[in-house]
This record gives C-alpha cells, sequence and structure tokens, in this order.
C-alpha cells in the first residue's frame, strides 16, 4: 500500500466537501446557521483513537458500514452536550415540553440526536463520493454512546489494532453562537483501501508503513524538545498533545488563535527542510522570563533580557526537537538564529504558510503542546516541513532502524548575531 | 467547495481566510484576521456602495497555471475576480477605488528571498494600475501583523494590531 500527496490531497477535500454537505444539511434540519470551521485530516493510533473516545465525556456516535468505493465503517463522533443543544433547538420547535415528561423527552432527544447524527454522517459520506465520482452505499446506521471506547470500536472487525496507524477527519462546524467539533472517524478494509490508494495515486509515493516514520519522528522530537525545556528552566515541563495534521496551507493560520502570543520561528534546513514555530500565550512567557532572568522587572513588555531568554529557550527547544528528528531519520537538520515576534497569532504563522505556498498546496503540521504543571507554561509549537523534502526523507528512512535509535540531544549556544 | 456563504443564512461578519474573497454591499462587513506577508485588498464602489475584500498570499498567479481554481490565492487573479463579480453586481467598474493592507515582512529568513511582503503589495498596486482603479489609501510593510475589516457601504477599510501604542488602529 503506497501513498502520496495527490492521495492526502484527495481524501483532504473529502473532508471539506462531507464537512459541508453535512453543514448545510444542519442548517436546513435545525434552522441555525452554520459554516464549516477548520477541517484536518490525522493520523492516530488505535490506542490514542481509543485514549481519545475515553477521556470522560459523554460521546454519542452514529456508525455506518460503507460499502462501493470505499468498503469499512464509517463513525461520527460529537459531544453529547453539543448533540443536545442542537436538539434542543429542535425539540422545542416540534412543541416538545421538557418538564412535562422526563422519560419521553430522553427518548425524543435519543431519537433525534441519532437523527442529527445519521444527517451529518450521510452528508459526510455523500461528499465523500462526490470527490471520488463513485457510489458509496451506507449501511442502516447504528447509535452508539459512552464514555469509553467499547461501545465505540469492540464490535467492529476493522477497528485498528494499538499500534495501527488510522485516519481521522476532523471538522468544526460553527453555528453562530457555538461551535460543534465532529470527529469522524474512517476504518477502511485494507484491500479496498489500498485500491483506492492506487487510483489516486498520481506519483510512486511513499509505502504507507513508512507513515510510522512520521509518528515516530514527532515522538522522539518532542521528548527531546521537553527535556531540554525543563534542563534550561528549571519547570519541569510534559508533553500534553502531540498530533500530526495533514491540512490544506490556508487552514494553519485557522488553528492558531488571533490573540497577542510571544513566540519565536525558526527555519530548517536539511532533509527535510522547513519552519518551526514556539508560540507563548503573555502569561506563560512572563512566567519563563521571570524563571530564566530574576532580576527582570518589565512586566508590560518584553525587553531585551526578557526577549533573549525567550530565545534562547526557543533556540534549545528547537535544537532538541530536530535532534530528535534528525536521530529518527539517521541525517542532520539545521536551523536558523531565532526571529522573535510578539504579535497577533496566526500573523506569525502567515509567512510561514506564504514561504511554502508557492510549491505546494497541502502541508504536514506537527502540532505539540508543551505544558508545565503548577506553572504557566503553554507552549504551542508547530512544525511544517516542505512536502516534498518531507516525502524523500521518509523515502530514505529504514523503518526498522526507528527502535534502536538512541535520542541524544546537544545543547548548542545561542548565536547572538 | 462548499464554505462560507454557499449555504443559505451563513453568519455575519463573513471572515475572509487566506484565497478567499468574497464581494458584498451596504453595511455588511468583511474581515481578515492576522494578516502577516499576506495582502489584503478591498474594492468598492462608492456609488453603489458595492464592494468585496481578497485576502492574498502570493503576487503572481498568471505565473502559475492553475490558479483559476484558487483566484483568491494571488494578488492579480484576485483583484480581476472581485472586480468582475463586483460588476456582475451591479457595480460601475469606472467608479472603483482601492485600498490594501498587510504585506509585512515578519522573519528574515533566507528561503523567503527579500521581501514575500512587499512583493505582494508591489504585484497588488501594478496589477490595480493596469486596470485603472486608483489606490485611495494602504497600510502596508513594516514587520507586525494587521487585522482588516472591509464596509463596502462606506469604504471604510479598519486596520488593527496588536501593538495599539506602536501602531495604532488606522482606519482607511
Amino acid at each position: 500500500m503506497r501513498l502520496d500527496v495527490n492521495v492526502l490531497g484527495t481524501f483532504y477535500r473529502m473532508a471539506r466537501e462531507g464537512a459541508g454537505l453535512a453543514a448545510g444539511r444542519l442548517t436546513q434540519m435545525t434552522g441555525v446557521e452554520t459554516r464549516v470551521g477548520v477541517t484536518k485530516l490525522n493520523f492516530m493510533r488505535g490506542q490514542e483513537i481509543r485514549r481519545d473516545l475515553a477521556d470522560g465525556s459523554a460521546l454519542v456516535g452514529v456508525r455506518v458500514e460503507l460499502t462501493g468505493a470505499i468498503d469499512g465503517h464509517s463513525m461520527v463522533v460529537f459531544d453529547r452536550d453539543d448533540a443536545a443543544r442542537i436538539v434542543e433547538g429542535l425539540l422545542s420547535e416540534a412543541g416538545a415540553d421538557p418538564a412535562a415528561d422526563a422519560d419521553a423527552f430522553d427518548r425524543m432527544s435519543q431519537s433525534a440526536v441519532s437523527e442529527v447524527g445519521q444527517v451529518m454522517n450521510s452528508g459526510f459520506v455523500d461528499g465523500w463520493a462526490d470527490v471520488l465520482e463513485s457510489v458509496i452505499d451506507v449501511s442502516t446506521p447504528t447509535f452508539v454512546e459512552g464514555e469509553s471506547a467499547e461501545p465505540f470500536l469492540d464490535d467492529l472487525e476493522n477497528a485498528p489494532a494499538d499500534d495501527d496507524l488510522a485516519l481521522l477527519f476532523q471538522s468544526r462546524i460553527e453555528t453562530v453562537d457555538a461551535e460543534i467539533e465532529f470527529d469522524h472517524y474512517l476504518f477502511p478494509e485494507r484491500d479496498s483501501m489500498a485500491a483506492l490508494l492506487d487510483r489516486l495515486r498520481t506519483s510512486d509515493g511513499i509505502a504507507y508503513d513508512k507513515l510510522d516514520g512520521f509518528d515516530r519522528m514527532a515522538e522522539r522530537g518532542a521528548e527531546e524538545m521537553a527535556e531540554t525545556a525543563t534542563k534550561l528552566t528549571g519547570i519541569e515541563t510534559t508533553i500534553e498533545i502531540r498530533r500530526l495534521n495533514f491540512v490544506s496551507l490556508e487552514a494553519i493560520p485557522q488553528q492558531v488563535p488571533d490573540e497577542k502570543l510571544v513566540g519565536v520561528a525558526f527555519e530548517f534546513d536539511g532533509v527535510p527542510s522547513g519552519y518551526l514555530l514556539f508560540l507563548f500565550d503573555e502569561a506563560s512567557a512572563h512566567e519563563i522570563v521571570d524563571a530564566m532572568v530574576p532580576m527582570d522587572v518589565d512586566d508590560d513588555g518584553f525587553d531585551e533580557m526578557g526577549r533573549s531568554a525567550i530565545m534562547e529557550l526557543g533556540n534549545i527547544m528547537a535544537s532538541g526537537f530536530l535532534d530528535g528528528w534528525a536521530n529518527v531519520l539517521d541525517t542532520t537538520i539545521d536551523h536558523s538564529t531565532p526571529e522573535f515576534i510578539h504579535d497577533i497569532g496566526t500573523a506569525a504563522v502567515d509567512p510561514v504558510v506564504v514561504g511554502l505556498g508557492a510549491n505546494q498546496e497541502y502541508a504536514f503540521v506537527f502540532d505539540t503542546l508543551v505544558v508545565a504543571d503548577g506553572h504557566a507554561f503553554d507552549c504551542e509549537v508547530y512544525a511544517i516541513p516542505d512536502g516534498s523534502d518531507l516525502e524523500r526523507a521518509l523515502n530514505d528512512l529504514e523503518v526498522g532502524r526507528i527502535e534502536e535509535t538512541p535520542t541524544t540531544a546537544e545543547f548548542q549556544d545561542l548565536d547572538q548575531s | 467547495m462548499k464554505t462560507y456563504g454557499t449555504e443559505p443564512g451563513a453568519p455575519t461578519p463573513v471572515q475572509i481566510g487566506i484565497s478567499e474573497l468574497a464581494v458584498s454591499d451596504g453595511d455588511d462587513t468583511l474581515k481578515s484576521f492576522g494578516l502577516g506577508s499576506c495582502i489584503a485588498i478591498a474594492l468598492y464602489d462608492p456609488d453603489s456602495g458595492i464592494g468585496g475584500l481578497a485576502h492574498a498570499m502570493l503576487p503572481d498567479g498568471d505565473a502559475v497555471s492553475n490558479s483559476d481554481r484558487k483566484p483568491g490565492k494571488y494578488a492579480d487573479t484576485a483583484i480581476r475576480a472581485l472586480l468582475r463579480r463586483m460588476v456582475e453586481r451591479g457595480a460601475s467598474y469606472t467608479a472603483v477605488e482601492a485600498k490594501l493592507a498587510g504585506g509585512s515582512d515578519m522573519f528574515e529568513f533566507d528561503s523567503f528571498g527579500d521581501g514575500v511582503g512587499q512583493r505582494n503589495a508591489a504585484a497588488a498596486r501594478a496589477e490595480l494600475e493596469k486596470l485603472g482603479v486608483p489606490v485611495v489609501g494602504e497600510d502596508v510593510g513594516g514587520q507586525h501583523g494587521r487585522t482588516v475589516e472591509f464596509t463596502p457601504g462606506t469604504g471604510e477599510l479598519v486596520v488593527k494590531t496588536a501593538d495599539e501604542d506602536e501602531h495604532g488602529v488606522t482606519v482607511l
């Protein structure tokens, strides 16, 4: 099984188109104005999917079996509270009075949630069929709910095993006063997926199994980075979230808050080359400066000392992160001197999107959140490699050696040029 | 692609993301957040109150083969697409005026060459001059981000920055 950027681009368009149709039908059904927010393709291991489904919040899902252009299962999962909000609108229109008979309301709301889920699911699948210009048949829906992964996955024969990488379509649909987030899982049968990939592929691409290398790169990079940050600041940091997204370039700034942030940006060079951004909220940046420069008293802005402290931290974290990658890929990756930024978050990402935009439409975004217990230390890290370089790097990667790679990070002196 | 505005009753103000453009009129507002090197191009016809906003990321769409698929991505093709849609809606071509914002150069990276932001602004000005559309206001360049909000009916383009002490709020 091999895939390339064209395949992923097609999947991305499927996700976008599907979310558009789903949003439109939700509007028709509820009368609530909707629009499509961020759409992402996400590669996740089976164990991460299980962990996400078991994060403690009540989830509801609607699952269908697909046959035709894709064989397998498709499942829309959303937060029970989000579903309830949509349903409230529906039921009050229908004249149901929640106070009159609680049980009856529950039964009605269950069937309404199920109906909403089914409308969404069929919207997504119709969108996919449009993009693939093929027929996809959909079975009658199964309604699932729970606070753990079991009800969602256990009776599925093609649910991914713990170490299998599965493809997740994440979309957000926004209404005027709420954001409803949907996760849309596709669990294809392997043969069907292989045939689809062959059909969509326009270049030799990379072996599907090499995607494993992505995950290892991301893991090693994140570990090294957190370790170096802890050494430098004395603040115990951990990795809270680590994701590998495939998105259109235009969607990247939508992920970043449009509030004022403090950041450090790098370009890196090697196989792969690309850009690396560290973004802190202002409170975190101030706390980091306090930890690193105890004498610094500038509470409002970031003076020369504060800036250089943040840049030094960024530099150390960049070295750790890229060393982690380089170790997995058995190569060297150099990075530029740090560029400090204190501006609207989206404006920090925009130049990177522009920089890549001339040669590619989509990008892999390694998205990592570093946090610290008991401290304000929220750091969003975005590593965005050049697409063709990354494909080359992965192709060169021998999957077998990933496990053996030791991790070492060298501290580098900050070049104050 | 089914995105903003294609479903009935899309919420306002309309957000114009990167590579997108939209045409509207009257008091509707069109908004683009956090422009760095990208360029916001606002065109409007003061007589009819019809106008539009584009959020372009690259200068030259004529140089690439597939710019017709996403005209809003490039400054030159975005301007022509905006003008065409405005005229279709009833704007008078000869009355149209333009305002520009964005085109910063935030980072000095080797891979950026010299001034991606500047190139975007220059490409927009060149295309507007070719089409005979006067630029009546601009807030471009520098090293900071901008958020813009455009009202076609008044032609007002409000440019906000993260550091209001330093750059203030500019109304073009």
